[in-house]
């Protein structure tokens, strides 16, 4: 509140100065719904506030909950999607043996042969979280399975997201944007794509965890007390175990301590929560063991480093200016900004050469890597899949940063850098649109509740002319001025009506209406989004019939069923890394590489296997130990997502590790196509990914208009009908051919040969042989073997 | 040990038939039984044996009574031992002794597990599944019989070999043998028959049955089943393509079968470890609801599957009542498909908390273990269960079990008075947690400041109060002017009078308190007292010339002059006051 030295600009400044003086006032109720809801029951008006803003904040925990059973009410209570299996392997695992199991779990069926230290290499979090609620709910004796947990995890968390939403923009605005901005964020599709259920993924928890840790990283800049810093550091420190994406947290709290440095908002309390923050929250944060010492060793996370050395100078300076003489100061300042500057420079050029800032350069080359640039999520975002994923949002939210820039305190600083940045990051990345969808939400807010204030709440005062000597009763009839402190509103008034004399009713009312209708607008998009868009579990494929009946096309899980039932427990599967994830959580056998793409070289060797020919492949695959080959196939469906489509990734990435043995242009055609037809280049036709798709296929016709062996999602008859395998031996093909799984054969006790044995060497003997008698010939061996068994046993006895 | 009934020698007639049309070898033989005229006297029971290498493969024995009226009365079968003898015996206890001389006809129904065994073990998916059944040719009696026959019913007509004692007839799918005349007790000769067999292989490896009995009103039944293909191993690839195109293609293999539930069974579900199993189809019949199960994959030789399968019933038609007692009459183990064989079946039954004197009444013989606890949604103290094992099941174990229990029906209103009190422990800790101050440390300063922001809030209401009185008065004013009527004025003029000096008292002192807190808000009040006065006076002065308007002692234009500029005077000192208020 002290920030609020300019002038008084407006109603919402006085409304939010009213609002801190209230949250004062209440400060000792502290608890419950969150607005104060104690000074007397619903005779006053604050309890009908806490009662009203306790019911919205309900009903949107419940909206936001319940449009995300789409897929549950569809198909069934499911785990989604790649990622979330390992996430729900290793929270049963961490259910069913225990939490000091689960950290030091050496996971041996993941990257055979190296197998995965399962406890290092996640971030806990989100197991740890669904492990705690299914313990206290098996402790209450209610026994819900660890599934069901982890499949409705992510929707009750959108609900606490939308409260730490609402306590956030609360503190940046004024309670009525809290409530709108917590409608937002409950049903806004860009959030629910990571977060329906079945998503059992670490953003399902972590975007609650960082709303909540900027919410007490805002009340703690605004109250400068250790108390609320310490709960950041805590919520912090959750975000760690959560997700990757706590290095946003570290990065933007700093800037924006950084910016009001710079804008000379310097104070005392802004000392307090950044210089706690930092370290309490660099010192929690590498508690977890996958974040272990790079706090302090990478790049990432330097600026809040360099921001706490420069707050600690700051303040350093600060305190000197008061005890000494201009120009002391000033000769002091020089000397120590330039002792400064050469210690950050020696520093860099020692730890550059020692290596420990190797990464420093390379982080964003990261990008160019195939691997990396092989998933979908990681490609830049359209401008399409911002109006899709926020729709009317996208085009207010502006309105509502213009808004806060205008009236600027420490807090509105940070959503402003908050909105700036997330901006920036959602433009790089489709998966970071994530993180720019919460801060779209309350800026949104802000400017619908702004408008809102001003166009519906004058309207009905026009109509209640404020005829009553009682203020309560007034504000008991002003809805749109509800969020207000009670008694303080009547002497606004005459204020507002000098103000706004200029409009007219109509112009409200149609303002009003127009608002309103945008807004039901997104919510119908909202819940189209989520329905058609981001409920598909795509582990199980609807199509849907002419007369709208529904086929339901569980091939994945026939297969991996099939694998967990009937093949052996230690069987090794090879497998693009796509269904690494699956291949463990549904069919529980050795994979060679998964979705946790940690070692490319390993994965580029799988790569090369399926691109090269079958001999090639063979002996890849026997060093590798493979038992089963799982491929997934959509030619007879029409499937789009299948290995053939991925195939070329697949040959990038063999070529990049092994550039003498594959290469790409060898998969082309000599125009540059790639084609599985007749024309497609003679390497792709002979490949072991080719030949176990396409293995009798050729023989099949599908429908009567087209040829046999024609490939529905390619749309092309296949240019090698004739497939043999030596290796290799079908071991099952699901019903609608989705995914073929081939069984790698054991050598032969004999080999044959493929060509003519030898003859020069054996040229007398053959001669010779070839002309005993079958008589002649066994009376021969026999001399030979009684003259050997006749020399052992005698050196044995002897 | 038996039936303390003096056993004795029969003459025999059989005649036997031994069904393998499925994977189960079915043996049911009619028996004539004559107690030898001049024998010893009324014999009220009779051995029956099994030969040692059929024996241990027995899942079933029964024993029925061909009367004359077509009534079957199934017998009591007890086993028992024979020295010198290996193989099982057991003791079948008649229906009234049988006198020297006299005859019966008994039937004896066998079932046999696992006795067809494949031959060749393993075949490729196109080939078909040829079986061997190894027997007897003699039925096996521990007594002389004269007369002997047996037909074997095979699946197919397609006989690869079979052993030709007597030179049996061949016709179709059967073989028969005899009939053998004057066999001696204990005769055996083996019969071998290499035949195809399609039939589905099918053996449930092991099943758990949970039946969970709620006196809400409902049964929930959940069987947990291991399936195996145990027929010839699959060899070499298997070929979808094949699959699909050719019919006779895998023709071994399971592709679906049915399992019928009670027609009561609501809710069903039909899933796995890794979630439900789309691939079934319930059919609801009016004595029974169907469902076609279809495993993910289809079964071929060696593969197997396993799912669960569960569904709800309501429980008057299962649990009866009399007072406190209760007894649950339900299957001990229900069908899932037809001649299905159960190698290793475990029946859990969960009964209510607080049931008690629990006792089971089976119709065949169960291994009891030691019951258990089961806790679940809102239990304190667990609920028991009953555990009983059983191998070697075949549908002719489909029969009711029945456990009779006590429970006090008060315990009924335990669960609902938990909730009840588990809300109301967390309201009144809220409540608690609301009206108390848990703080461990008081801030003096902010107690005081706290104090002074209430004061203030009280001062701004009864600030806004008195200037709303101004305003009535105005009214007051307007309507004297109109009316021309005196007390309007007067009366208005006393309200205004009245209520002014409460208000202003109150915020007087108000703002003596105020100033005991030491705050420094204190002189701004006063300021706001000072103004207000001015206010009052801006009034009552605009009200006296209304009164000499109405008098007309002022003129019109004057007054109005003069009321502009009261008005403006007034809107200037209310906003001073206004400002003032926004400070505070």
């Amino acid at each position: 509140m002290a920030e609020h030295s300019g002038p008084d600009s407006g109603k919402h400044k006085a409304n939010h100065a009213n609002a801190n003086s209230a949250a004062l006032l209440h400060g000792r109720a502290g608890a419950g719904t969150g607005a104060g809801g104690l000074s007397g029951g619903l005779s006053q008006p604050a309890g009908w506030q806490s009662l009203l803003s306790f019911t919205i904040l309900f009903l949107a925990w419940l909206a936001g909950f319940s449009s995300r059973l789409f897929a549950v009410i569809r198909f069934e209570s499911i785990i989604h999607e790649f990622d979330p299996w390992f996430n729900y392997r290793s929270t049963h695992h961490l259910a069913s043996h225990g939490f000091y199991e689960f950290l030091n779990w050496f996971d041996e069926r993941a990257w055979y042969p190296l197998g995965r230290i399962v406890g290092g290499t996640v971030y806990p979090g989100l197991m740890v979280t669904a492990g705690l609620i299914h313990w206290i709910l098996n402790m209450l004796n209610i026994t819900v399975h660890i599934r069901d947990v982890c499949v409705f995890l992510a929707p009750v968390f959108s609900g606490l997201t939308a409260i730490s939403t609402f306590l956030l923009t609360r503190e940046l605005w004024n309670q009525g944007a809290g409530l709108l901005a917590a409608c937002f964020i409950a049903i806004v599709p860009g959030y629910i794509s990571r977060s329906v259920a079945g998503s059992f993924d670490n953003e399902g928890i972590a975007i609650f965890a960082l709303q909540f840790t900027y919410y007490l990283w805002v009340k703690s800049v605004k109250t400068g007390s250790v108390f609320w810093t310490i709960c950041c550091c805590l919520s912090y420190f959750y975000m760690v175990s959560a997700w990757g994406g706590y290095v946003f947290i570290i990065n933007l709290i700093p800037l924006h301590v950084f910016v009001l440095l710079l804008m000379q908002r310097y104070s005392r309390r802004v000392y307090i929560a950044y210089s706690t923050f930092y370290i309490v929250g660099l010192i929690l944060s590498m508690q977890i063991p996958f974040v272990g010492f790079q706090p302090i060793r990478t790049s990432e996370h330097m600026a809040a480093a360099g921001v706490f050395a420069l707050l600690q100078a700051y303040a350093f300076l600060q305190y000197l200016r008061d005890r000494l003489t201009k120009q002391e100061f000033q000769t002091l300042f020089f000397l120590g900004v330039s002792l400064a500057a050469g210690i950050v420079f020696l520093s860099v050029i020692y730890l550059t050469y020692t290596g420990d800032f190797a990464n420093w350069w390379g982080v964003y080359a990261k990008i160019h890597i195939p691997i990396i640039a092989s998933v979908s999520e990681h490609q830049p975002t359209t401008w399409v899949s911002f109006f899709f994923d926020l729709h009317i949002l996208v085009c207010t939210f502006p309105a509502g940063l213009w808004f806060c820039i205008k009236n600027i305190n420490d807090e509105r600083v940070f959503v402003a850098l908050y909105a700036i940045s997330a901006v920036y990051f959602a433009g790089v990345m489709v998966r970071l649109m994530l993180t720019l969808t919460p801060v779209v939400c309350m800026l949104s807010a802000i400017a619908f509740s702004n408008v809102f204030e001003h166009y519906l709440g004058d309207d009905m005062k026009r109509e209640n002319p404020p005829v009553e000597d009682s203020s309560d009763e007034d504000d008991k009839r002003n809805p749109g001025n509800l969020y207000d402190k009670a008694g303080k509103v009547r002497k606004h008034v005459s204020e507002q009506e000098k103000t706004e004399e200029g409009l007219g009713p109509n112009i409200k009312s149609i303002v009003t209406m127009l608002m309103l209708m945008l807004l039901m607008m997104f919510a119908v998009h909202c819940t189209w989004v989520t329905s058609n868009a981001y409920s598909s579990p795509s582990v199980v494929l609807a199509s849907y019939n002419h007369d709208g009946t529904r086929n339901i096309l569980d091939d994945f899980r026939e297969a991996y069923y099939w694998l967990r039932q009937n093949t052996d427990e230690h069987a090794r599967v090879m497998s693009w890394w796509d269904y690494g994830y699956q291949i463990a959580g549904m069919a529980n056998r050795t994979t060679l590489v998964d979705n946790n793409t940690w070692n490319n070289s390993h994965i580029a060797l799988v790569g090369k296997a399926m691109s090269s020919n079958e001999t090639a492949a063979y002996e890849i695959m026997r060093s590798l130990d493979v038992d089963y080959v799982l491929i997934i196939f959509g030619g007879v469906i029409g499937y789009s997502g299948d290995d053939i489509n991925k195939f070329l990734w697949m040959v990038r990435i063999a070529e990049g590790e092994h550039p003498k043995d594959i290469r790409e242009s060898d998969y082309f055609t000599p125009q540059g196509e790639f084609r599985v037809d007749k024309a497609g280049s003679p390497t792709l036709l002979n490949c072991l990914m080719y030949k176990m798709s396409y293995y009798r296929f050729g023989e099949m016709q599908l429908d009567f208009r087209t040829p046999p062996g024609f490939d529905r999602t390619r749309n092309a008859e296949i240019g090698n009908k004739d497939i043999k395998f030596k290796h290799l031996e079908e071991a099952f093909t699901s019903e609608h051919w989705l995914v073929r799984i081939y069984k790698v054969k054991k050598l032969d006790n004999r080999e044959t040969l493929d060509h003519k044995p030898r003859v020069t060497n054996i040229v007398p003997k053959q001669k010779y042989l070839s002309k005993k008698t079958a008589k002649r010939k066994r009376g021969y061996i026999k001399n030979k073997l009684t003259l050997k068994k006749g020399k052992r046993p005698n050196r044995k006895t002897v | 040990p038996l039936f303390a009934i003096e056993l004795l020698t029969f003459y025999f007639s059989a005649k036997r038939t031994v069904d393998l049309s499925t994977h189960l070898a079915k043996v049911s033989a009619e028996l004539n039984l004559a107690n030898p005229p001049g024998g010893a006297g009324p014999a009220g029971a009779f051995l029956l044996a099994l030969e040692p290498g059929l024996e241990p493969r027995l899942a079933y024995l029964g024993v029925q009574v061909k009367g004359e009226e077509e009534e079957e009365n199934t017998l009591e079968v007890r086993e028992t031992k024979v020295k010198g003898k290996s193989g099982k015996f057991f003791t079948v206890k008649l229906p009234s002794p049988l006198v020297p001389g006299a005859k019966i006809r008994v039937s004896v129904e066998m079932v046999f597990t696992h006795v067809l065994q494949p031959y060749p073990t393993h075949i490729t998916q196109a080939e078909k599944q040829f079986v061997v059944f190894e027997g007897n040719h003699y039925f096996y009696s521990p007594y002389p019989t004269k007369t002997q026959t047996t037909r074997v019913k095979l699946a197919s007509r397609n006989i690869e070999s079979y052993t030709k004692l007597g030179n049996p007839s061949r016709s179709e799918d059967m073989l028969e043998y005899g009939p053998f005349k004057d066999i001696p007790p204990y005769s055996q000769d083996t019969l071998k028959v290499h035949y195809e067999n399609n039939s589905p292989f099918l053996t449930i490896t092991s099943m758990t049955r949970v039946i969970e009995v709620s006196h809400w009103g409902n049964i929930a039944v959940e069987e947990t089943v291991d399936l195996k293909h145990t027929g010839a191993v699959l060899k070499g690839p298997f070929s979808r393509y094949d699959y699909q195109r050719q019919p006779d293609s895998g023709i071994s293999s399971v592709k679906s079968f049915k399992t019928i539930l009670p027609a009561a069974a609501q809710d069903v579900y039909y899933r796995d470890e890794i979630g439900n199993i789309s691939t079934s189809h319930l059919l609801i019949l009016d004595d029974s609801v169907e469902m076609e199960i279809r495993p993910r994959f289809p079964l071929f030789g060696g593969w197997k599957t396993h799912y669960i399968i569960g569904y709800n019933l309501p429980s008057y038609e299962y649990l009866y009542n009399l007072g406190d007692q209760y007894a649950l009459k339900m299957r001990f183990v229900d069908h899932v498909f037809d001649e299905q064989v159960t190698d290793s079946l475990t029946v859990k039954i969960i009964l209510p908390e607080g049931a008690k004197n629990i006792h089971v009444d089976s119709p065949y013989e169960i291994n009891r273990a030691a019951d258990e606890l089961h806790y679940t949604y809102l239990d304190t103290f667990g609920r028991p269960v009953i555990v009983a094992h059983k191998n070697n099941m075949v549908e002719q174990h489909i029969q009711d079990v029945v456990v009779h229990y006590t429970f006090n029906k008060i315990l009924m209103l335990q669960e609902p008075l938990l909730v009840v009190g588990a809300f109301y422990i967390l309201f009144f800790t809220v409540i608690i947690y609301v009206r108390l101050d848990f703080s461990i440390t008081k801030d003096p300063a902010a107690e005081a400041r706290m104090k002074v922001a209430c004061i203030t809030e009280q001062v701004l209401t009864l600030v806004n109060k008195r200037l709303g009185l101004y305003r009535h008065f105005d009214e007051a004013v307007n309507k004297y002017k109109q009316s021309r009527d005196i007390s309007t004025l007067n009366s208005g003029k006393k309200t205004l009078e009245t209520e002014h000096k409460v208000l202003t008292s109150e915020i007087a002192s108000l703002q003596s308190k105020l100033k005991t807190e030491g705050s420094d808000l204190c002189d701004k009040v006063s300021e706001i007292q000072k103004l207000d006065s001015q206010v009052k006076e801006l009034v009552l002065k605009s009200s006296v010339e209304a009164e000499r308007l109405v008098a007309g002692k002022l003129k019109k234009d004057t007054y109005i002059e003069n009321e502009k500029l009261h008005s403006n005077k007034r809107q200037e000192l209310v906003t001073k006051i206004d400002n003032i208020l926004d400070a505070l």
